[in-house]
């Protein structure tokens, strides 16, 4: 009884010290990675829509000016895929029509889903507004072999257009 | 001298990835690059050399029933340090070895050698079983993601060397990474059969 106490005490004090040295690291590391994640962020943005600068508007979207002008919307949406969120960007003209879409970061499977990130496939997106279907299969060419995922994007695409309209009413 | 064969052991005659066969997973999978090769490869060394360190320097106070989950304490506590501190400063070649450095707690090399060695002899004598590992890991790796990179995309460290079009995809992918594997060990022990 005694003997498992000790050993339950030692393995207790090793757990102690770990957390005590994550903790520190974590606290010297977070607030450079918090700007890493926001850089990449902006980065993103600009790569969707040419801007001098975002400010964070309602509905979640990002006003992206040149000078004092509002020149268009970005808005970060997270469609489900098949294998989980598909983290992407739309942006949108000031007449709410798609100008671009980027794909952050997504689960899909390798080689079949992932090729979502082929300009081909995004590239179909430009153009649309919330008047059409947005639909894989319909006025989008699906992706070969993933249907799943490439329905996530339109839905992503679908789901910015409502959030405009909301922006915009 | 003694130091020195626990230096050595790691390059070739028990090299982790080409003699003793462990460790392959993240061998095979991040090696799709020398650069990935390089990331993956660093980010062992530390999490391995600190590892032994700290395992050889309290191995007089832990009891033996309760080893392996204090080894694997000690490991996953410098794997997310690692962890932390890439995606602090290298942020680009911790997004690309993605999901592996947090995986480098199950690297069997590591508790491995935590097991064989450091949990036996002395601190310093550890430590430099830790680096040799190291480098037979990093060497190995080195040389399975220069070959693929080469052929498969016909670039080394990201410099193009020859026209893309010309690269052998299949290289870069998944069954690349197992015929590469299998020439070098097959090198390997032709050279070492001829110093003999």
């Amino acid at each position: 009884m005694l003997k498992n106490l000790k050993l339950a005490a030692v393995l207790t004090i090793f757990c102690l010290i770990s957390a005590g040295a994550l903790a520190y690291v974590y606290n010297l590391t977070r607030p450079m990675i918090a700007a890493n994640s926001a850089l990449s962020f902006k980065r993103s943005m600009g790569e969707v829509i040419s801007a001098d600068s975002f400010t964070p508007g309602s509905q979640g979207c990002y006003l992206a000016r040149k000078g004092k002008e509002t020149v268009g919307y970005v808005f970060p949406v997270n469609p489900a895929g098949y294998g989980g969120a598909i983290e992407m960007m739309v942006s949108l003209d000031k007449g709410g029509k798609v100008i671009a879409v980027k794909i952050i970061s997504n689960k899909e499977t390798p080689g079949l889903g992932t090729n979502i990130l082929n300009p081909k496939f995004l590239k179909q997106f430009s153009g649309k507004s919330v008047g059409d279907k947005i639909k894989a299969k319909e006025d989008i060419d699906a992706v070969t072999g993933a249907t799943i995922s490439s329905n996530g994007v339109c839905k992503g695409v679908r789901q910015a257009l409502e959030l405009f309209g909301k922006v915009k009413p | 001298m003694k130091l020195l064969t626990e230096l050595n052991r790691g390059l070739v005659g028990e090299n982790p990835v080409l003699r003793l066969m462990i460790g392959l997973c993240p061998a095979l999978a991040v090696s799709t690059s020398a650069i990935n090769a390089i990331g993956m490869g660093a980010a062992t060394s530390f999490v391995l050399i600190f590892s032994n360190l700290v395992v050889a320097a309290i191995r007089k106070f832990v009891p033996d029933q309760i080893r392996i989950p204090i080894f694997i304490i000690i490991i996953s506590t410098f794997v997310t340090i690692i962890d932390y501190v890439m995606q602090a400063y290298t942020p680009e070649l911790h997004k690309s070895l993605g999901v592996f450095i947090p995986l480098i707690v199950v690297n069997c090399i590591i508790l491995g050698r935590a097991e064989a060695f450091a949990y036996k002899n002395p601190v310093l004598n550890s430590v430099f079983d830790g680096i040799g590992m190291s480098l037979g890991f990093t060497m190995a790796l080195l040389s399975i993601g220069s070959v693929r990179e080469i052929l498969g995309a016909g670039s080394l460290f990201g410099y193009p060397l020859f026209n893309q079009l010309a690269a052998a995809t299949v290289m870069i992918l998944p069954p690349g990474a197992f015929i590469t594997i299998g020439f070098l060990m097959a090198l390997l022990n032709k050279v070492e059969n001829r110093v003999q």
